[in-house]
C-alpha cells in the first residue's frame, strides 16, 4: 500500500488563522490533483481547517509560532501531517469521542476531533521531542478503512512475489540444462543406431559383394538379406542394386527383382553413405545406402530403411528420468526459496511489529538484534530512534507531571488565604496576594484570638510547589492554634517553631512575622523570625521607621550557641492615630527591573513616604494599588518571579472607633480580578487587573 | 475576512417560531456572531428555532458545536433547533459526521416551521421525537 511516494509537499506558515485559506488551497490543489472525489476534498478540508485552527488556538496559545503541512501521496492514500511546536495535548483528548457524549455534556471542546477523526481513515497524534504531529490518511476513492491489509497478508505478498521470481529464474535454470542433456542424449543414442546400421549394412556390402563374384543365384542373395532383416528388426527393409540400378534382392517384395530401384522420394539418392531421414509421421523411418564394392570393381547398391523407434523409446524413458531428477530439485528449491524468504521476511516483520507496538505505546523492549547485516543495522537504527523518543516522551510526561503538581499546589495555596479579612475595631487593614507564574510560598492571615486581640501573619517559604504548599498550610493552622488566648506573639511563635522544626523538611525554611494586634490598648507586639523589616509610619511625628526585631527563620539548624528561642526578639509599639504600618514579603523587595536591578526596601519607604507626606488620610486601598503599580512601573515587563504579599494596616482616630465597631472593616484583599487572573495557571504575567 | 451575515425573523402561530437566517460561512472566527443570536434566542426562553442554511458555503466545528452544545438545553425545553436548506456540500459532511442523528434536518424552511407547528398543534410542549406524524 505505502509504495513510493508519488508526490510530496511540504510547506510552513506562520500559525495564524489568515493563513488557513492558503492551507486549504494547497490541501485542496493536492487532492483533486490526486484523484480524490469532490466529496471527499470538501471533508478533507474541514478536517484540515480543524486541526490547523486547534494548533493555532491552543498550541501557541501563548505564543507565536510556525505551523508545518506535509502532505505525501502515494498511489492509493495520501497522507496528510500538521507539524507544531507548541503545547501538545493530553492524550486523553485525543482518544475516541463519542457524538451523544458531546450533545449530552453540551460542551463543544472535542468536536473538532471528532469531525477529524471522523473524516479521516486514520488519525494519530504523536507528542515527542518538542513537536508534535497530527497524522492523517485518507484513501482516495471509496476504500473503506477497514480494508487495510493486514501485516500478514502485506507480508505474504511480499513473499509470493518473491517466491515467484525466483521460482520462474530457477525453473528457466533447469529447463535449459534439460533442454541441453536432452539433445545430447537424443544425439549420443542416435548416433549409436547410425552406427549399428552402418556396421550391418557395409556387412551386407561386404557379403553381397562376394555374392556378385561368385555369381549366386537369386535364392542366395534373398536368403542374405532376408537373415540380416530378420535378426535385426531395426532394418525394415533392404534391397541390394546391381551396377545398372535394377533390383537383385528385395526384403520386402520378391516381385520387385530386376525392375529398376526406385529410391523413396524424400532422400537424395546421389548421397552415398549418408544417413538420411523418411520423415513419415507413423514411425520415424530413416534410409542409408552403401556401395557394393570388391577392390576397384563396382557390383550396386545396398540401400537400407530402418526404423529409430526404439531410440525414441529409449529416449523417452531417459527424459523421464530426467525430468523427475528436475522435478525433485524444483522442489527442493521452492523449500529453499520458502526458507530464504523467511530469511529476508521474518526480520521485516518482526521490525514492523515492534516499531507497531512502540507507537501503540509500549516504549520499553528493544528490537531484537539479528538477521543479516542489513537487518542488524536498521533494528540497531530503529532501537536508536525509539529509545530517543521514548525518552523525549518520559521527559514530556515528567513535564506534565510538573504542571499538574504546580496546579495541585496552586491549589492548595489558595485555601491557605483568608476569604475575608476580619473587622478589627480601630484598625483599617488591607491586604494583596498577587502569585507569581510559579506558585511560590506566600501566606498572610487575619484573625481574631480573642479579648479583643487580633492575629496578623506573613510568612514566606523558601520551597516551591506542592511541598511548600504543604507546610505552608500546617503552619497556617499550627499559628491559628497556638494563637488562640495567646497574650505574646514570642509565646506563639515559640510554640509554632517548637511543633515544626519536626516537621520541616531539610532544605527548606519559613520567614514569619507574627503581629498581636490588642485594640483595648491599641497595641502592637511582634516577632520576626527572619522576615522583612516592618515599615511603621509615626502619625505624630510623619516619620517612616523600619522595625526588624531579631530572630532566626524557622526551619534553620539551631546551632550550639544560639538557639532559636534565645534569639527571638519581640517588639512593641504603642499605635497612636492614624498610624500605619505595613507587612510585606520580599517579592515587593526582591522584585527586579529589566537590568536585573532589585526594588530594594529604599525605594519602598521612600514611596510610602511620599504618598503619606502628600496626603497622609489617603485610602488604604489606594495606598494599595499605589504600591501595587509602583511596582509593576519598576519591573516593566520584567517577569514576577515571586509572590508578592503584603498587609496594610491603619488606626483609626480613637472617638471614632468604638462607634465603628460593627462596621466590616477590612477589605478581603485578593480582589477577585487578581484572583482569577492567578486561576488560569499557565499565564506567566496576571497584571491583567482591567477587565 | 469576517464574512457573514445574520438575520432574525419571527414567525408561526404566536411567532413562536425563530428563523435564524444565515450567509455566509460559519468558521472560528464567524461562529461567535451566531453563538450569541442563539443565546440570546435561549435567554429570552425562544426555544423552537429553525437556522436557514440557505445562503451558507461552509460549517467549521466551531458552528457545529454552537448546535450541538445547545441542543439539550432547548429540547428539555420544549423546543428544537431544526436546520433548513442545506447546501448539498454541507449536507454531506453533515451526514458523514452523523449529525443527522442529533440534529434535524428539512428540505426547506417552510418544512421545518410546518413541524413545528405540526408538533405544537398535536403534542404542545410534550416531550416529542424525531418522528413527523405519529
Amino acid at each position: 500500500m505505502f509504495r513510493r511516494p508519488i508526490k510530496e509537499i511540504n510547506a510552513e506558515f506562520v500559525a495564524e488563522e489568515r493563513y488557513l485559506d492558503s492551507i486549504q488551497r494547497i490541501v485542496k490543489e493536492a487532492c483533486t490533483a490526486a484523484g480524490m472525489s469532490r466529496r471527499d476534498v470538501t471533508a478533507v478540508l474541514l478536517a484540515i481547517e480543524e486541526g490547523a485552527t486547534n494548533i493555532i488556538r491552543h498550541a501557541y496559545l501563548y505564543e507565536k509560532g510556525t505551523l508545518r503541512l506535509r502532505i505525501v501521496v502515494y498511489r492509493k492514500i495520501i497522507a496528510f501531517s500538521l507539524i507544531d511546536s507548541g503545547r501538545s495535548f493530553h492524550p486523553e483528548q485525543t482518544g475516541k469521542i463519542d457524538l451523544e457524549k458531546l450533545v449530552e455534556s453540551g460542551r463543544k471542546g472535542g468536536l473538532g476531533f471528532y469531525m477529524i477523526s471522523k473524516i479521516m481513515d486514520s488519525v494519530e497524534y504523536i507528542s515527542a521531542a518538542g513537536f508534535n504531529e497530527l497524522r492523517m490518511l485518507k484513501r482516495i476513492r471509496g476504500l473503506s478503512a477497514t480494508d487495510t491489509p493486514p501485516l500478514l497478508r502485506r507480508m505474504f505478498t511480499l513473499r509470493a512475489k518473491f517466491s515467484f521470481f525466483t521460482f520462474l529464474i530457477v525453473s528457466l535454470i533447469i529447463a535449459a540444462a534439460f533442454y541441453f542433456v536432452d539433445r545430447r542424449t537424443k544425439m549420443e543414442v542416435r548416433g549409436h543406431l547410425e552406427d549399428m546400421v552402418w556396421a550391418l549394412s557395409s556387412t551386407i556390402a561386404d557379403q553381397a559383394a562376394g555374392y556378385y563374384i561368385n555369381s549366386r543365384s537369386d535364392v542366395e542373395f534373398d536368403e542374405l538379406i532376408v537373415s540380416y532383416t530378420r535378426a535385426n528388426p531395426t532394418l525394415k527393409l533392404v534391397v541390394l542394386t546391381d551396377s545398372t540400378g535394377l533390383i537383385r534382392a528385395h526384403s520386402g517384395d520378391i516381385s520387385n527383382i530386376r525392375k529398376p530401384y526406385q529410391a523413396p522420394n524424400e532422400i537424395d539418392p546421389q548421397l552415398i553413405g549418408v544417413h538420411q531421414s523418411l520423415d513419415t509421421t507413423q514411425s520415424k523411418l530413416n534410409y542409408l545406402a552403401l556401395n557394393i564394392r570388391a577392390g576397384p570393381r563396382f557390383f550396386g547398391r545396398v540401400h537400407t530403411v530402418y526404423s529409430s523407434e526404439p531410440v525414441d523409446e529409449k529416449l523417452a524413458a531417459v527424459r523421464k528420468r530426467i525430468i523427475m531428477f528436475t522435478g525433485l530439485l524444483l522442489l527442493v528449491g521452492i523449500l529453499g526459496i520458502y526458507l530464504l524468504s523467511n530469511y529476508f521476511v521474518k526480520p521485516i516483520a518482526k521490525i514492523t511489529h515492534r516499531v507497531r507496538r512502540f507507537t501503540s505505546g509500549d516504549l520499553e523492549t528493544e528490537l531484537p538484534l539479528e538477521g543479516a547485516d542489513e537487518f542488524f543495522e536498521i533494528a540497531r537504527a530503529l532501537n536508536d530512534m525509539m529509545t530517543r523518543l521514548s525518552k523525549d516522551r518520559r521527559n514530556i510526561i515528567e513535564r506534565e507531571k510538573m504542571a499538574k503538581e504546580i496546579e495541585v499546589a496552586s491549589q492548595i495555596q489558595k485555601t491557605l488565604l483568608p476569604v475575608q479579612l476580619p473587622a478589627i475595631p480601630g484598625l483599617q487593614l488591607d491586604a494583596y496576594y498577587r502569585a507569581a507564574s510559579v506558585v511560590g510560598g506566600d501566606l498572610y492571615d487575619v484573625f481574631e484570638i480573642g479579648d479583643g486581640r487580633f492575629c496578623l501573619v506573613v510568612a514566606d517559604v523558601s520551597g516551591k510547589g506542592v511541598p511548600a504548599s504543604l507546610v505552608m498550610s500546617m503552619l497556617r493552622t499550627v499559628i491559628q492554634i497556638h494563637a488562640v488566648g495567646a497574650r505574646s506573639a514570642k509565646q506563639v511563635m515559640l510554640a509554632v517553631d517548637d511543633y515544626l522544626k519536626a516537621n520541616i523538611p531539610p532544605g527548606m525554611f519559613i520567614t514569619v512575622l507574627l503581629a498581636i494586634y490588642d485594640t483595648s490598648a491599641s497595641r502592637l507586639t511582634f516577632v520576626s523570625a527572619g522576615h522583612n523589616p516592618m515599615i511603621y509610619y509615626q502619625a505624630k511625628s510623619g516619620q517612616l521607621k523600619t522595625l526588624n526585631p531579631t530572630g532566626m527563620p524557622l526551619g534553620v539548624p539551631v546551632t550550639l550557641d544560639r538557639d532559636f528561642g534565645s534569639g527571638l526578639e519581640e517588639v512593641s509599639v504603642e499605635l497612636d492615630e492614624n498610624d500605619l504600618f505595613l507587612v510585606y514579603t520580599d517579592g515587593i523587595t526582591e522584585a527586579t527591573d529589566r537590568d536585573g536591578n532589585q526594588y530594594g526596601m529604599g525605594r519602598l519607604v521612600e514611596f510610602l513616604q511620599q504618598q503619606l507626606v502628600g496626603d497622609e488620610a489617603i485610602q488604604l486601598s489606594k495606598l494599595a494599588a499605589g504600591i501595587v503599580e509602583e511596582l509593576d512601573a519598576f519591573s516593566g515587563f520584567a517577569k514576577q518571579n515571586d509572590d508578592i504579599t503584603f498587609i496594610l494596616a491603619r488606626t483609626e482616630g480613637r472617638k471614632s472607633s468604638s462607634e465603628k465597631h460593627q462596621e466590616p472593616a477590612g477589605r478581603a484583599v485578593i480582589d477577585s480580578q487578581t484572583y482569577r487572573s492567578t486561576d488560569s495557571s499557565a499565564s506567566s504575567s496576571p497584571q491583567d487587573g482591567d477587565e | 475576512m469576517d464574512n457573514i451575515s445574520i438575520s432574525l425573523l419571527e414567525s408561526g402561530q404566536d411567532k413562536a417560531v425563530s428563523e435564524v437566517r444565515i450567509d455566509g460561512v460559519i468558521d472560528t472566527l464567524t461562529a461567535s456572531e451566531l453563538e450569541e443570536v442563539i443565546d440570546s434566542l435561549i435567554k429570552r426562553e425562544r426555544y423552537k428555532i429553525v437556522i436557514d442554511l440557505a445562503g451558507v458555503d461552509y460549517i467549521s466545528s466551531a458552528g457545529w458545536g454552537i448546535f450541538i452544545s445547545h441542543i439539550r438545553d432547548v429540547r428539555s425545553n420544549g423546543g428544537d433547533i431544526k436546520l433548513a436548506g442545506m447546501i448539498p456540500n454541507v449536507y454531506e459532511i453533515y451526514e458523514l459526521l452523523e449529525f443527522d442523528n442529533v440534529l434535524k434536518s428539512y428540505r426547506s424552511v417552510d418544512d421545518a416551521r410546518a413541524n413545528f407547528q405540526e408538533a405544537g398543534s398535536s403534542g404542545g410542549g410534550k416531550k416529542k421525537t424525531g418522528s413527523r406524524k405519529p
